[in-house]
């Protein structure tokens, strides 16, 4: 397979007057990947998306596409489609003029782009809406155009911005496994903002992680999930996410509230810690920290229970239904290997 | 909510009383444009006569006949109304969406400009007109027009751009449609409709205009409201003819109103809240 | 390490500049060659002694236009007759306006045929609408109004020619006006009012004046405050229905300083003085219109 479709930023940096809203994104995204941006709102994530896209301007830094420096280029120059959050499809045209639309811009002729409307239109089962207008659509239908529009041009990037969070739950879990095989299929490099990090799981063949206007990971979302390489990624990771309790760290095991956890990894020095450990992970069991049960979320195939031990609040998740009550205090441990410990100051993974 | 008769037909009353108010002085005019002279002076009021058409032949047709006024009107109008578009929906793009050095000062000159006195302009208009002999001519008539037409349509114009979301723009751009083809292809047919109720503003503006009309025109070119006065002189007023020259004059005025009046009210309404607005 | 700003850089800020000033360009200069030139001339004539009933009389006057003006009681009568006339009837317009919208609120029925009524005013000339009035309503022993008072055993009265009287109609000739304007505006704005908001008062047993005062008022006070800017700006250079209706008489009963200027200018040909006097409009409206911005930004 050719190099079609590889981005790279190097070093891009984005100001707004006197805030800095990027610092320095380096980032390698190989032809064919589904990549997504994650990351909380603020975080950089749609500013990248909109520099690939040529919407935004970089203060310093590079975007390079296969090769080529586009940094400068204007959106219409670079080879690039975008599906927008809110759609932008043109009111006042129908789905078929919609679809063809970037094609009528590059001077197709007529039967083409009525034949490449139809191929894009059958893609995405929109074949039957193509005299309509967007104002008839349902907004599942509207993001179906706004999909084929994209494809339309067999871009070389295609890029996503949080293209589902304007469906309801139902359709949005449907669209997604739509939407990756639709970019199996054509082949086409993706890049796909999102804020919600199943989606981002789900999705991905590789996640870059965006906190305050860095990137703070890059891996598969296995990786992330398993070894997140910062506590912020951690907290926002999983669902429910990550338990995150301050823990000091002595020889091999954590202790927290008095009570030693081992954690399978030796510190030469004791030093304070962030230990983070998944709510299926959490065990209750005769001896560990102890923790009163406050409340239990019933969820048919597997619970909630929401702890506090001491001022920290916990989450234990369990198969089934709970085996304790309300008020109950019950006592928590953890296998070593669950552990994740991050330094206390900078958040930086340790294990 | 208790909706009590007396209260409902209280409220009815007050709006009969609006209606009454607003639009009887048109009605009036227009029961009295059919009436003889002799029948409108009369009292108590006539309210049933035997109509006559005598007034109109006489404001269309006969001596007094304000045809050539219509004419001027139409002219001025039409043209102040088809430059100013032309000026005023390009800059109001800009304006509205695109960046540019200088642009908050212009932004307010151009806002200024609409809070001009008309007094303050029509002074040296006709001192310099006269010395170059554009007096009682269109051209000279409509530019001062446009002092008017062009920052309110701008204005008018800049709150329907802003209407349209951003995305359009960028949309339009990725699919290589370049700035100028997004604002045609894509940009202007959405603005449609503010376009169309900013002309009619503009239209009506200009056909009602006096103060520069009764001192920039004459003979040859005297809008219709200049002509209102022919009916009026010291000894007598001729009160059928000059209501039936009024609802000629107003016609064209009183009817794009009333089948534009829905849009008419959302364009005071945008205008009112964004800004702009002139008489 | 950083790197160094690439020279591609800056080019789509520049091309949407290059667009943005090829657009606005135009217009701007139009407006800027068609309102500021004739300013400065304007300017550069009130400080001129130019009165072409006397055109033996020429040269610079330096100041002495306005100057004159403090010693004119013609002037300040126009002055005091320019507040009241403006305050009268943008005071009137929002009063009965809101009253009114308030009132057409709760008959949702009736408001399509009330919205056809309140246009008619506004579509009209104010010239015609100044005739109407003079003719029609206001004229003696035939006029509308006169008939009203008449029957109702008021008499008749002159009511254009009369000074006291005269303001008094001048100033209901433009509340006439455009009274519908601020009717449609505020009618408009609180069709838009959130019902859960007063929902909500409602349960906090709020009386229907503490709710009007409480949330009405400050919700629509952004409209407000924009119809009084606009109203203002029309009503200080209200020309043509004034002139329809009394010329600015009787005598000077109705002269604002817009008339003024005119009459000086026109009538009596004192182009000099009568610029001045429309220098003085022009920085009376710029003042009131800056102070008037600036209460609608703070709130």
């Amino acid at each position: 397979m050719s190099q079609l479709g590889n981005v790279r930023l190097q070093g891009v940096v984005k100001r707004h007057g006197e805030t800095t809203v990027l610092h320095g994104v380096d980032l390698e995204i190989r032809a064919g990947e589904f990549f997504v941006l994650l990351g909380p709102s603020g975080s950089g994530k749609t500013t990248t998306l909109r520099i690939l896209a040529g919407l935004e301007s970089v203060s310093a830094g590079q975007v390079l596409m296969d090769g080529v420096d586009v940094t400068g280029a204007e959106p219409g120059a670079r080879d690039v489609a975008m599906v927008f959050q809110s759609y932008a499809l043109y009111p006042h045209m129908t789905v078929a003029q919609n679809i063809g639309f970037p094609l009528k811009m590059i001077g197709t002729p007529k039967e083409a782009i009525a034949q490449a409307v139809a191929d894009a239109a059958a893609r995405v089962s929109i074949g039957h809406l193509l005299q309509r207008r967007p104002g008839q659509l349902s907004g599942g239908q509207q993001q179906r155009v706004a999909l084929a529009r994209a494809i339309v041009r067999q871009p070389k990037l295609f890029l996503l911005d949080e293209p589902l969070s304007n469906l309801d739950a139902k359709l949005r879990l449907e669209t997604r496994l739509e939407l990756k095989q639709l970019q199996r299929a054509l082949g086409v490099t993706a890049v796909y903002v999102t804020h919600d990090q199943e989606e981002a799981m789900t999705l991905a063949d590789r996640v870059a992680v965006f906190m305050d206007g860095r990137i703070v990971q890059v891996a598969t979302p296995r990786e992330i999930y398993s070894r997140p390489a910062q506590v912020a990624v951690a907290g926002f990771i999983g669902t429910p996410p990550m338990n995150l309790v301050p823990a000091l760290w002595r020889d091999d095991a954590v202790v927290i509230d008095g009570v030693a956890h081992p954690v399978g990894a030796r510190t030469p020095q004791t030093r304070e810690v962030t230990l983070g450990v998944r709510p299926g992970e959490l065990r209750a069991g005769g001896a560990g920290t102890e923790a009163r049960v406050e409340y239990i979320e019933e969820l048919g195939d597997h619970c909630i229970v929401d702890l506090k031990a001491g001022d920290t609040r916990l989450r234990l998740k369990a198969e089934g239904q709970a085996g304790v009550r309300e008020g109950e205090t019950i006592h928590l441990g953890f296998a070593p290997g669950a552990a994740h410990l991050f330094d206390r100051a900078s958040g930086e993974r340790l294990n | 909510m208790q909706r009590s008769v007396p209260r409902r037909v209280a409220l009815f009353a007050v709006a009969g009383l609006l209606v009454s108010v607003w639009a009887f002085p048109v009605l009036w005019a227009l029961l009295t444009s059919f009436k003889t002279e002799r029948d409108v002076l009369a009292y108590p009021p006539v309210l049933v006569f035997a109509p006559t058409l005598a007034n109109y032949r006489e404001v269309l047709f006969g001596s007094s006949s304000i045809l050539p006024n219509l004419w001027s009107s139409l002219v001025v109008s039409c043209w102040a109304t088809v430059l100013t578009m032309l000026f005023a929906l390009p800059a109001a793009y800009a304006l509205a969406r695109l960046r540019y050095p200088g642009k908050r000062a212009s932004g307010f000159f151009v806002l200024a400009t609409q809070m001009l006195p008309p007094v303050g302009l029509i002074i040296p208009y006709y001192l310099v007109l006269q010395r170059i002999g554009g007096l009682d001519s269109y051209s000279g008539l409509v530019t001062i027009y446009l002092t008017f037409s062009l920052p309110f349509a701008v204005w008018l114009m800049v709150s329907y751009f802003e209407d349209i979301p951003y995305e359009m723009e960028e949309a339009a751009l990725l699919d290589r449609a370049g700035r100028l083809r997004t604002l045609w292809y894509v940009i202007l047919p959405q603005v449609g409709g503010g376009i169309a109720v900013t002309t009619v503003f503009v239209f009506l503006n200009a056909w009602n205009e006096f103060l520069f009309a009764v001192v920039l025109g004459g003979n040859k070119v005297r809008p219709v409201t200049v002509a209102m006065f022919n009916f009026i002189s010291v000894e007598q007023t001729q009160w059928a003819r000059l209501a039936a020259g009024a609802m000629v004059a107003m016609a064209p005025v009183i009817l794009v109103g009333l089948a534009a009046q829905r849009h008419i009210v959302k364009g005071l309404t945008v205008g009112a809240v964004k800004g702009g607005g002139r008489r | 390490m950083p790197l160094p700003t690439p020279a591609g850089v800056g080019t789509l800020e520049r091309q949407e500049r290059r667009f943005a000033l090829a657009l606005f360009a135009p217009a701007f200069l139009l407006l800027l060659l068609t309102t500021t030139a004739p300013l400065v001339f304007l300017a550069w004539n009130s400080l001129q002694n130019l009165d072409l009933g006397m055109p033996w009389i020429k040269g610079f006057a330096g100041l002495a236009n306005y100057a004159k003006m403090g010693g004119d009681p013609r002037f300040w009568n126009s002055l005091s007759l320019t507040l009241v006339y403006t305050a009268s009837t943008v005071a009137l317009q929002v009063l009965v306006g809101l009253s009114l919208a308030l009132l057409v609120l709760q008959i949702p029925k009736g408001q399509a045929i009330l919205r056809v009524a309140a246009i008619l005013p506004i579509v009209l000339a104010p010239v015609v609408v100044g005739l109407f009035w003079r003719t029609l309503v206001l004229a003696p022993d035939f006029g509308l109004v006169d008939l009203v008072t008449r029957a109702l055993g008021l008499g008749s009265h002159n009511w254009l020619g009369d000074p006291q009287l005269a303001l008094v109609s001048v100033i209901a000739i433009h509340t006439w006006q455009w009274t519908p304007f601020a009717f449609l505006v505020l009618l408009a704005t609180l069709a838009t009012l959130p019902p859960d908001v007063y929902e909500a008062a409602r349960l906090d047993r709020a009386s229907a004046w503490q709710r009007f005062r409480y949330i009405t008022l400050p919700l629509i006070r952004p409209a407000v405050v924009m119809v009084v800017i606009l109203r203002t700006m029309t009503a200080l250079s209200a020309f043509a229905a004034i002139f329809a209706a009394t010329g600015g008489g009787p005598g000077t009963a109705t002269e604002i300083l817009n008339l003024y200027a005119y009459r000086t200018s026109f009538t009596e040909l004192n182009i000099g003085y009568g610029s001045a006097l429309a220098m003085v409009l022009l920085a009376i409206t710029l003042g009131v219109s800056w102070l008037l911005f600036r209460r609608r930004r703070a709130p």
